[in-house]
């Protein structure tokens, strides 16, 4: 653990636990406060292991309840410090007293004024411009570690400037590269949801997306722990499908037939076989295929409904289903196709099952 | 209040019908193992026979892990069956869907379990005999 052998933190905590009243713990406090303020100003004769103790200090004062107004360009230079230690203390020291900074900084909107706010406000901000250079270097670093911390600090303290100088970095962290398929499949989930929200930021993902049901419809280099009843992750089939169903062309002409490709495999190579559950991985993967063409292929065809119109009468036999979920797809799907030509047949049907409902 | 609900509807349900009922707006998956029932609820556009096979992949991973699964292991260990389930599913969707992984993940969890628990034993023991 981080904290074992901090000697000096240990004394301090086990100090105030000891205490008998709220006076005592505050005179504690104080005096700690009196020690690290005195320390951090002559700095030069700092150790990293000091400079972290303190700050662990500082924290757990703050977590009393304690205000901690001093200190905070220590936490940042710990910040950039070269080992994991160092850099947990400076880490969880923003999230917990920059995280208050935030709330109260608000407050003094309303009640300060102006002025006193945007004097804050700069202090602060130079503070965090600071933070934000060692935290880009330690998004786009190698070791995994610092990234997970700099991402956490990220998504718990990051305000709008955070997130204007940051966002490409992170972004860059999406593992649509990744070989793992247990990543993949995270990411995927990550992956659906952002394109949902705004597909623009992310066209240049696409050809990859495609790249990614290539591999899985080709089986190539899966793992055999990957594969599910014989299929390679209908999961992450599904969900890469899904994805690009929020795509609503895909332009590049190489990449559309690869996925033209992909989408013909699997509409041909689906059979109904005995093992339920290979079925129903492949037909979940099937219809995920049928709904990404569907989008392609609805605008060319306009008469779906005659399609649909041949399979009528196994509709309304549907509709006496002792299944109800089965029951209402079906008077769905009748409400759906119902035009001049077929609304004799069709409310005829349904006054007749009216009485038995 | 949902289980109940839920249970109601779908306890009734006969063997025959299939694995899906629309409620509130939702898309409720089920399957059935003997007298063990596993429910997702979705969202109406989701696709129900991905998430069916969800509910069989975590089956086959509790079986593997109890050895033939059955209610009283749950019962009795229902806290795993969450540990499991939280490798298996991250916000709702699958994350990991290889058995092995998930399998070597719980396990080094256990140990961790494990190791606390020594530790835990041997400083009461300290106490204890400190304060003989």
């Amino acid at each position: 653990m981080a904290l074992s052998g901090m000697r000096g933190l240990s004394v301090f905590i086990s100090d105030i636990r000891n205490c008998q009243n709220k006076e005592q713990e505050r005179l504690r406090v104080d005096k700690e406060l009196g020690n690290i303020r005195t320390r951090f100003k002559n700095e030069k004769g700092l150790t990293p292991y000091e400079k972290k103790k303190y700050v662990w200090k500082m924290l757990y004062i703050y977590m009393l309840g304690y205000d901690v107004d001093f200190g905070h360009m220590e936490a940042v230079s710990l910040i950039s410090a070269p080992k994991y230690p160092e850099k947990q203390a400076a880490f969880l020291s923003f999230c917990g007293i920059w995280g208050s900074y935030h709330s109260r900084m608000s407050q003094s909107f309303g009640a300060v004024g102006y002025i006193v706010t945007s004097c804050l406000l700069n202090e602060n901000y130079d503070f965090l411009r600071m933070a934000i250079n060692t935290v880009r270097n330690d998004i786009i670093g190698r070791n995994e570690t610092f990234q997970c911390l700099a991402l956490t600090m990220v998504g718990n303290i990051g305000g709008r400037e955070f997130a204007e100088s940051l966002a490409p970095d992170v972004q860059k962290l999406l593992l649509l590269d990744e070989r793992d398929l247990g990543v993949l499949t995270s990411v995927m989930s990550l992956f659906v949801a952002l394109v949902s929200n705004n597909t623009e930021a992310y066209w240049n993902c696409l050809p990859k997306c495609v790249k990614i049901l290539e591999r899985l419809a080709r089986n190539q280099d899966i793992l055999q722990e990957y594969t599910y009843y014989g299929i390679p992750s209908p999961w992450l089939q599904v969900k890469t499908m899904r994805a690009l169903q929020y795509f609503p062309t895909v332009e590049d002409p190489s990449t559309r037939r690869a996925l033209f490709e992909v989408l013909q495999r699997i509409l041909m190579g689906t059979d109904v076989v005995k093992n339920v559950n290979k079925n129903n991985a492949s037909h979940a993967v099937l219809f995920e295929a049928l709904a990404l063409e569907n989008m392609t292929r609805m605008l060319l065809v306009t008469d779906v409904q005659d399609i649909i119109k041949r399979h009528q009468a196994q509709i309304i036999t549907s509709l006496k289903d002792p299944d109800i979920s089965i029951r209402r797809r079906a008077l769905d799907l009748l409400y759906g196709m119902c035009d001049v030509t077929n609304a004799k047949d069709i409310v005829e049907e349904l006054l007749q099952l009216l009485p038995e409902l | 209040m949902v289980i109940r609900e839920l249970s109601g509807l779908i306890l009734t349900r006969g063997p025959k019908l299939c694995n899906f009922v629309e409620w509130k707006g939702y898309k409720v998956v089920y399957r059935r193992y003997a007298s063990l029932y596993f429910c997702m609820g979705i969202d109406a556009d989701d696709n129900e026979l991905e998430i069916l096979e969800i509910i069989h992949h975590f089956v086959e991973i509790l079986d593997r892990y109890f050895g033939s699964v059955c209610e009283l292991d749950l019962i009795f260990n229902f806290h795993k069956a969450y540990y499991i389930l939280d490798e298996i599913l991250i916000a709702g969707e699958l994350q990991e869907s290889s058995k092995k992984t998930v399998a070597r993940l719980i396990a080094a969890q256990d140990s961790l379990v494990e190791t606390a628990q020594e530790q835990a034993n041997s400083i009461s023991n300290m106490i204890a005999q400190a304060t003989k």
